[in-house]
């Protein structure tokens, strides 16, 4: 069965033809998305398929940098991509993504005013991202290591938590991280060596860096760890979906605040199954069932959150106006300021050694 | 190896040609070329990709002199690839030996192709499976304390031990497959002669076998050394806190920052100076042999 | 003698404890895959959960078709057209030999992070584009200079009168090289295979950089899993290569002695 194939390989190969490359057909919506983060989950898929007649092909990217080198060197192939607000600006500038069209999505008027009318998603008048999800990048405990969760950033530089704190492997998160902890904006950093400083002495405090979720909860379930930086989003599927003893806490210095939405790129085949599709991912039905089977970060659909009983996390502590007031949004980032950042991190790790 | 140039200068290029074509031309296109399109983005202020503008430039490579981090952790690249090769050599050769000297017949075949087999696996998925191990409370601490009277605590997880021995572990079986094709290749009756001439088995070892068996062992030496030096996922995973080096760094600059023109000057730095240490290392272990 | 005996069983300890440190980790991946934690958690609980789910995972099941795939065709034709380099290479004396041969370690040398990049912008540039072929394209160059390094070193042992003495009795060209030399060089011919499997078959980075979606193979599965979905299915499909090879391996060696004559 599987033999076809192998020949047919082997005589491509004998010939030196050019490439198979697939292209995207009329009725299929290529997505561009994290892995496992709604967008592929089977049943989110098989629903919107049959809904709809059209077939969903995802495909995957593990950095932002990534994503965007994926829709530069694939005109033409993707029809919806998940792109991080801030780096929505660059995207449009480099003309990968189109304006979106919002009269043809009809769940787009829930979606919170703040949200819809961001400037990061927003140019010229026109839309070029559909506000998705939130979260934050705050701490998470070890439940089993506190008898109190603390309050403060602070406690991620108490000596008794040495050799057993993780932060991400992940220079703008980094800094960003040590901004809060000074009582800076994270924005509009004015005084590096402050950040240089508290990082510093943090250093010596830490396990090692994570860079994926799985790490994370390999972690605490191992016993290993008793506070890092992490997800919100994540925070919660480890403990309601993995039964994890994590609890996310949000520092009351505050915490770092990001915002996911969708783009249409340039060149799509299927804009209309992209809209379709769009339309879909922020509607409260599927935010509903991606928070109780998987747990998920907090939908930017305003009735979509309002459809979760009271007392869920992304319900009651999220949408907590009080966490409203002490966190704060990334904004896009320039390549000088990330290069800076960059170079910041590694002399710190390479101090460290 | 001096009969090889004994037959070697009987014919030149045009009868080698045929047989090397083939191989030099796939590289050519596959490897080659791209690498000569990343040398002149090594040069690049920018990627020529969607319209942004660019120079020619040598600032690339003056920031590798510009700034001690990177000279810092190239050297603590090499010392970890020198001592995952030493440590591989102490291991591997050993086990070639008994491999193609002591066992006979058919479960020497089997032996060698289990000793192989290990790297057919995902190098990811055997990580996480030592973590296991050297973790604190995972199966060695647990196992040691079984086992001794007194209680120990073994953590090696995130320390540079850990990543000398999760690379050890993916290259041992480099260091025993090309050992074991050179010592297999020397004939027994030389040993034998040698020993009824009255050598010690010291002797015999240092005389005959490892002059005889130095091309596998140089190989061999040469297959890790190089890619360790680059390497950064061991080093991210097992090594935490301490598992930055040059690899990890070239990484960042490709993943994180998008600044693909220093990335590639600092592999090409890398490049240069692994060229330079093999063009060094290459007589000395001739001569030693 | 007592003493060789000695030293004949101290050898076999040691290559049992050399087994036993490469297989620490491949065991416990094997017991992983039977544990219920997603997380490797212990205390161990049995489970057959992730076989029975790894049977419904049909892109990782595709993936490791294609990543089984490639690696076949990889180690075909790198260890045919490496073996006759490295047979050029060490009958003929040429200029730019040496360069030839120093050449082989970029492919080596430079992170596979570079190289796969490189391939991702040059394919693209001569519009060979992305897919399997593109990935067998970039396999087989990373191939080639380790079959190329592995078999120079056996021929290194080999004795150039051994031809000659072939050619005097009548042998022409091809059949010196069948009959004399190709089976002297055949370990090393068969080691090269192995190492190119295993660079295909393990092979992430370069493999990412060309795949597109539902054209990928099982590194770049394990890979984009990691992030956020990881499952111990991927020990699952691990172990099950790992026993099929390790069944065909001995099967191999029991019916077919390579390894040369002595």
């Amino acid at each position: 069965m599987r033999m076809p194939r192998l020949t047919a390989l082997l005589t491509a190969t004998a010939v030196f033809t050019t490439a198979l490359t697939l292209a995207a057909s009329a009725a299929e919506v290529h997505v561009l998305n994290w892995k496992g983060y709604g967008a592929d989950e089977p049943w989110a898929v098989a629903a919107f398929e049959k809904a709809t007649g059209n077939k969903v092909v995802n495909d995957f990217f593990n950095s932002e940098q990534e994503m965007l080198t994926k829709i530069r060197t694939n005109p033409g192939l993707y029809d919806v991509v998940m792109i991080n607000a801030a780096f929505n600006d660059q995207a449009m500038a480099e003309k990968l993504i189109q304006p979106i069209d919002t009269s043809k999505l009809p769940n787009y008027a829930d979606i919170s005013k703040d949200k819809a009318g961001s400037p990061m998603l927003d140019h010229d008048g026109k839309v070029y991202g559909v506000p998705w999800v939130w979260g934050l990048t705050a701490l998470a405990i070890n439940e089993k290591s506190f008898d109190n969760p603390p309050t403060s950033i602070a406690e991620m530089w108490d000596p008794k938590h040495k050799g057993r704190v993780v932060i991400r492997d992940d220079a703008v998160e980094a800094v960003q991280f040590g901004a809060i902890a000074t009582g800076q904006n994270i924005n509009d950093i004015k005084d590096m060596d402050a950040v240089k400083t508290k990082l510093t002495s943090l250093m010596p405090q830490i396990k090692t860096f994570w860079s994926s979720e799985n790490d994370w909860n390999q972690m605490v379930a191992s016993n290993q760890i008793d506070i890092g930086t992490y997800w919100s989003g994540s925070a919660d599927r480890a403990k309601t979906h993995f039964k994890l003893p994590v609890s996310l806490v949000i520092p009351r210095e505050g915490a770092v605040a990001w915002l996911d939405a969708f783009s249409i790129p340039v060149g799509s085949k299927n804009v209309e199954g992209a809209q379709a599709f769009i339309n879909w991912m922020i509607d409260p039905k599927f935010y509903v069932e991606w928070v109780t089977k998987v747990g998920a970060p907090v939908s930017a659909n305003t009735k979509a959150v309002e459809a979760l009983p009271q007392d869920a996390f992304n319900r009651k502590v999220m949408g907590d106006p009080e966490v409203a007031k002490r966190i704060q949004f990334q904004a896009p980032i320039t390549d000088a300021q990330r290069e800076a950042y960059l170079a910041l991190w590694q002399q710190l790790k390479v101090d460290v050694k | 190896m001096a009969a090889q140039s004994a037959t070697a200068s009987r014919s030149g290029l045009r009868s080698a040609l045929p047989l090397l074509a083939p191989a030099y031309l796939w590289l050519t296109v596959a490897i080659f070329l791209p690498l000569s399109a990343m040398v002149f983005f090594s040069f690049m202020t920018d990627l020529p990709l969607s319209g942004k503008s660019w120079a020619f430039t040598l600032g690339n490579y003056a920031a590798f002199f510009s700034q001690s981090l990177y000279l810092t952790l190239l050297l603590a690249s090499l010392r970890l690839g020198l001592e995952v090769t030493l440590w591989c050599i102490v291991i591997g050769y050993p086990a070639a030996y008994v491999l193609a000297k002591v066992l006979k017949g058919r479960s020497r075949e089997a032996i060698f192709l289990l000793v192989i087999l290990p790297f057919w696996s995902n190098g990811l998925v055997r990580i996480f499976s030592w973590a296991m191990v050297l973790r604190e409370g995972g199966i060695l601490d647990t196992a040691l304390n079984a086992v001794l009277p007194f209680k120990i605590n073994i953590d090696l997880m995130y320390s540079y031990p850990a990543v000398i021995i999760g690379l050890v572990h993916s290259y041992v079986p480099y260091m025993v497959l090309t050992c074991y094709l050179t010592l297999q290749a020397i004939d027994d009756s030389l040993i034998e002669a040698g020993r009824s001439l009255g050598a010690s088995r010291l002797q015999v070892l240092k005389r005959v076998i490892i002059p005889l068996s130095m091309p596998g062992l140089v190989a061999g030496a040469a297959l890790i050394f190089v890619p360790v030096v680059g390497s950064f996922m061991e080093p991210r995973i097992l090594g935490g806190r301490t598992g930055t080096f040059y690899g990890t760094v070239i990484e960042d600059q490709f993943v994180a920052v998008f600044n693909w023109p220093l990335g590639a000057a600092l592999s090409f730095i890398l490049l240069a100076v692994v060229l330079v240490i093999l063009a060094i290392a290459s007589p000395v272990l001739r001569r030693a042999a | 003698m007592a003493t060789t005996r000695i030293l004949e069983g101290l050898g076999r300890l040691y290559i049992f404890l050399l087994l036993a440190f490469l297989y620490l980790p491949i065991i416990i991946m094997a017991l992983m895959s039977f544990n219920v934690s997603p997380f490797y958690q212990l205390p161990f609980e049995w489970t057959t959960e992730w076989y029975a789910s790894l049977w419904q995972n049909d892109q990782l099941i595709a993936a490791t078709w294609n990543s089984l795939e490639i690696a076949i065709i990889t180690t075909l034709i790198s260890v045919v057209m490496g073996s006759a380099a490295s047979l050029a290479l060490y009958r003929y004396e040429f200029r730019g030999k040496k360069v030839l041969q120093a050449l082989l370690f970029p492919p080596i040398a430079i992170p596979w992070l570079i190289t796969g990049t490189a391939m991702l912008i040059f394919f693209f540039g001569v519009g060979i584009g992305r897919g399997l072929f593109a990935i067998l394209l970039g396999h087989v160059a990373l191939a080639l200079p380790y079959v190329i390094v592995v078999v120079s070193a056996r021929l290194q042992t080999f004795a150039p009168e051994l031809e000659e003495a072939a050619r005097s009795l009548g042998a022409n060209q091809w059949q010196v090289t069948m009959r004399v030399t190709l089976p002297w060089i055949m370990p090393g011919v068969i080691a090269g295979g192995l190492f190119a499997f295993a660079v295909s078959f393990d092979q992430f980075v370069v493999s990412y950089f060309l795949s597109t979606p539902g054209q990928t193979t099982l590194p770049v599965e394990i890979y984009a899993a990691i992030r956020k979905g990881f499952t111990p299915e991927i020990n699952a499909v691990s172990t099950i290569i790992i026993v099929v090879s390790m069944a065909l391996m001995l099967l191999t060696a029991r019916f077919f002695k390579f390894g040369g004559e002595k």
